[in-house]
Parts: C-alpha cells; sequence; structure tokens
C-alpha cells in the first residue's frame, strides 16, 4: 500500500510538468549567402560520447558564423557550443545551446584568432562531450 | 491554551508562505493569516492557488499544498510543495517549484504580546534551467530560484498588530540556469546564467481588522523586502558579471480578506502589488499584480 502511494504520488508530480510550444523565434538560422569560409574541423568524442560531423566558420560581411556541418552527437542534458582557446573548456566564449539550430552567431567583440577549438560541452554537470581543432581555410 | 495553538496556527503559515523565495510582490503577497480562536486542532491543509501578472508579457499561475502539524502549544511544523506555470513571449512551462520545511516555535505568551521564532529550509525541486524545446529561459519563466535556502524568522505581535521579521539566505546554490539576453531573441530579460544570488531581508507589518457580528475579517499589510547585495551571472566568456540595480528595497501593499465557514474550514483572498520596486529583477520575481485564494481545513 505504501509502495502504491508513492508510485501515484510520483505519477501525480510528473504528470504536473508540461512543457509547452516555444514561441519565441531563435536567432540565426542559416549562413550567409556571401560568407567565405575561414576555418573547419572535425569533431572527435570524449570518453563514453559518440559524435559524428565537423564545424566550418565562416565571415560574413555582418560578422562571423559559425556552422555545424553533418553533425550527430549522443544526447546530454544542457549541451553548449563553446568557441575554445584550447581543448578544455577554461577560456571560451558561450555560444548558446546545442539545439536544432546548426548556425550560431559569433559575437563581433571575439578576436577568432585566439580561439583553436571548438567544444560540445554539458553545461549543468560540466562534462566536455566533444572536441573540434580549428584549421584555417 | 487555546489562543496560543491559535496564535501559533496563525504565525506557522503566514511566515512559511513568505519563505517561498521571498524577494518580491508575488511570493510574499502569499502570506496570509488565518485568525480564528476556535482552531484547536492539532493538523491542518492549506491548498493556495494564484495568479499574477509579471514583467514583459509572463503571466502566472501557481499553486501550493502544505500540511501543518502542531506537537503542542509551542512547537508547530509545516511541509510545503509549490507548483507554478508560466506563460509568455516564450511559450508557457509548468513544473514544481520547492518543498519548503519550516518548524516554529512559540514562546510564553505575556501580557497582550506573543513572541515566535521560525527555522525553516527551502529545497528546489529543479536547477532552475528549465527549457522549451532545448531553448534556454529567463528566471521568470522558472519554478524556482534553483537554490537550497535557510529561512530564520521572528514574529512579534501586540493585540491585533503583527511584526514579522525573516531572513532568506541561500546556502547551497544550485542554479544552472544558461539564458543570455544576446541570445534571447528580445532585451525583456537581462542574462542569468550560472545565476547566483543573494540574501534577502523581510519586514511585514500587518493589522487584523474583524468585521464585527460576522464570519468576515480584513487585514492589510505592508511588506518591505530588502535585497541584500548585487546577484550576479557567467557571461558569454565565462566570467562573472554582477547585474547592476539588482540589490535593494522592494515595497508591496497587501490586504488579505478572511472568512471563516467553522471550526475546520475557512479561506483566505489575498491581493497585493508593490509600489517600491528594484531597478532589476532578474530573478524574475517580478510580479505587479497578485490575487491568491488559500482554502485551510483543520482536523
Amino acid at each position: 500500500m505504501k509502495k502504491l502511494s508513492i508510485l501515484a504520488l510520483a505519477l501525480l508530480l510528473f504528470g504536473c510538468q508540461e512543457e509547452g510550444v516555444l514561441t519565441q523565434t531563435p536567432n540565426s538560422t542559416t549562413v550567409n549567402p556571401n560568407a567565405t569560409l575561414r576555418y573547419f574541423g572535425d569533431f572527435y568524442p570524449t570518453a563514453g560520447i559518440q559524435v559524428e560531423g565537423g564545424v566550418r566558420i565562416y565571415q560574413t560581411p555582418g560578422g562571423f558564423q559559425l556552422e555545424l556541418n553533418g553533425f550527430s552527437i549522443s544526447s546530454g542534458p544542457d549541451l553548449k557550443v563553446y568557441l575554445s582557446q584550447s581543448d578544455t573548456p577554461t577560456n571560451f566564449v558561450n555560444l548558446g545551446n546545442l539545439t536544432g539550430q546548426t548556425v550560431y552567431s559569433i559575437p563581433n567583440a571575439v578576436n577568432l584568432s585566439n580561439y583553436s577549438h571548438v567544444l560540445i560541452h554539458c553545461q549543468q554537470y560540466n562534462h566536455l562531450f566533444a572536441i573540434a581543432p580549428l584549421q584555417e581555410n | 491554551m487555546k489562543k496560543v495553538i491559535s496564535i501559533v496556527a496563525m504565525i506557522v503559515p503566514l511566515l512559511m508562505a513568505q519563505g517561498q523565495g521571498c524577494s518580491d510582490a508575488g511570493i510574499c503577497s502569499v502570506g496570509k493569516s488565518f485568525e480564528n480562536d476556535s482552531l484547536v486542532f492539532k493538523n491542518s491543509l492549506e491548498w493556495g492557488s494564484q495568479y499574477a501578472k509579471g514583467d514583459a508579457d509572463v503571466s502566472y499561475v501557481a499553486h501550493f499544498l502544505s500540511y501543518t502539524k502542531r506537537f503542542n502549544a509551542r512547537f508547530a511544523f509545516s511541509a510545503k510543495v509549490t507548483l507554478s506555470t508560466a506563460t509568455g513571449s516564450f511559450g508557457t512551462r509548468t513544473q514544481f517549484g520547492d518543498a519548503i520545511l519550516v518548524g516554529n516555535y512559540h514562546f510564553k505568551p505575556q501580557k497582550k504580546q506573543h513572541w515566535s521564532a521560525l527555522l525553516g529550509l527551502k529545497f528546489p525541486f529543479t536547477a532552475s534551467n528549465l527549457k522549451i524545446n532545448g531553448f534556454s529561459l529567463p528566471l521568470d519563466y522558472q519554478s524556482s530560484l534553483g537554490t537550497i535556502d535557510a529561512f530564520l524568522g521572528v514574529n512579534w505581535r501586540v493585540q491585533r498588530w503583527d511584526f514579522n521579521t525573516v531572513w532568506q539566505i541561500p546556502l547551497v546554490n544550485l542554479n544552472k540556469n544558461s539564458y543570455f539576453r544576446e541570445y534571447g531573441g528580445t532585451n525583456d530579460f537581462v542574462s542569468t546564467n550560472l545565476f547566483e544570488r543573494q540574501p534577502d531581508a523581510l519586514v511585514k507589518v500587518s493589522y487584523t481588522q474583524p468585521i464585527p457580528n460576522s464570519r468576515w475579517s480584513i487585514k492589510p499589510n505592508l511588506i518591505a523586502i530588502y535585497h541584500l547585495g548585487e546577484d550576479s551571472f557567467e557571461n558569454i566568456f565565462g566570467q562573472r558579471e554582477k547585474i547592476q540595480g539588482s540589490s535593494g528595497l522592494t515595497v508591496n501593499a497587501n490586504v488579505n480578506v478572511n472568512y471563516v465557514f467553522n471550526t475546520s474550514h475557512q479561506i483566505d483572498l489575498a491581493l497585493a502589488s508593490p509600489f517600491v520596486v528594484r531597478d532589476v529583477r532578474p530573478d524574475g520575481l517580478t510580479r505587479s499584480l497578485v490575487i491568491n485564494l488559500v482554502y485551510q481545513y483543520s482536523f
């Protein structure tokens, strides 16, 4: 009886959670057609993670854009795209959540020559998922 | 003895309600006072529902369920669970907020005045990083501040006047919010990535006016909350940044109307609105108008 009560309570708790429909429009979703490829790289995973695909960084009239191409990765709870100065998330620029979007705008204040890697990092649990060393085109 | 127990019954839910992440008008307006000298029961259940308007176009529907056990004339214990739905331009998000545990100790009554003290803890059900379709949401949409808090409070009652003070101190920061204004597509909310909040100090003054020959009473009150320091967040470069204007004073006007059906059943309606607010309220506690209805069953 006690177990049934706990189960019923758990069902009630989770039943009350709701994630509605996103009504806000995310930022940029496509690479500017006038863009020039400046950097590229391929991802490799950390232990226990699967990843495929690579990254390209384009220069556009309005600034730089980062594109994930042919990209897939093991699911994680709070994955972010970092532009990083090394293969660890110590000095980085957080470009935002890893979602269905594949293109990320890089803030104009960023000096790209200081950044050598793109990382996929779980911020909530501080766990690095994948690393892509950048090469200049 | 009955009066002592009824005062404990009054103070516990009042202060416990204030302890729900209390930093601004919305949450604090939950504060209420069931005043009925016939309340001598050892147990009570409460269900509360609230509608509130927040900043930008965010609106809230929140509920709580609480249980209070009075062990004796001096000591009572309460447990409370909150649930909140936020709706706005980002969408709708519903989630359980916090579990709040409060112990209340009532000192030996003196002539026409009574003192009590409380000690409480708040445990969040979330890390304040609820998303919609993977899109990070500002704290205005989060059901909890994502911190384990301690509450320390004192109540002084003189005839029909009540004076309460409560300190809300974040003990453990579990907040993993990841909202950036830069990527949010709107300037309505400040960045709160890996938000860290400061303590609050609350002072509440209220006066209870029974309506003669009726079951009604009315209780206007003022709630002043001082946010004791600037909150901070981690910017897109991974550096911690203070949020200027996030400290300071909020003052709320609140009125409770209470109706007693009988010794076991009563309801309390509260209306609240702030008239002094902080320059910036990154914690999302931005309720501008709150309507709160609470039903209490004692047994």
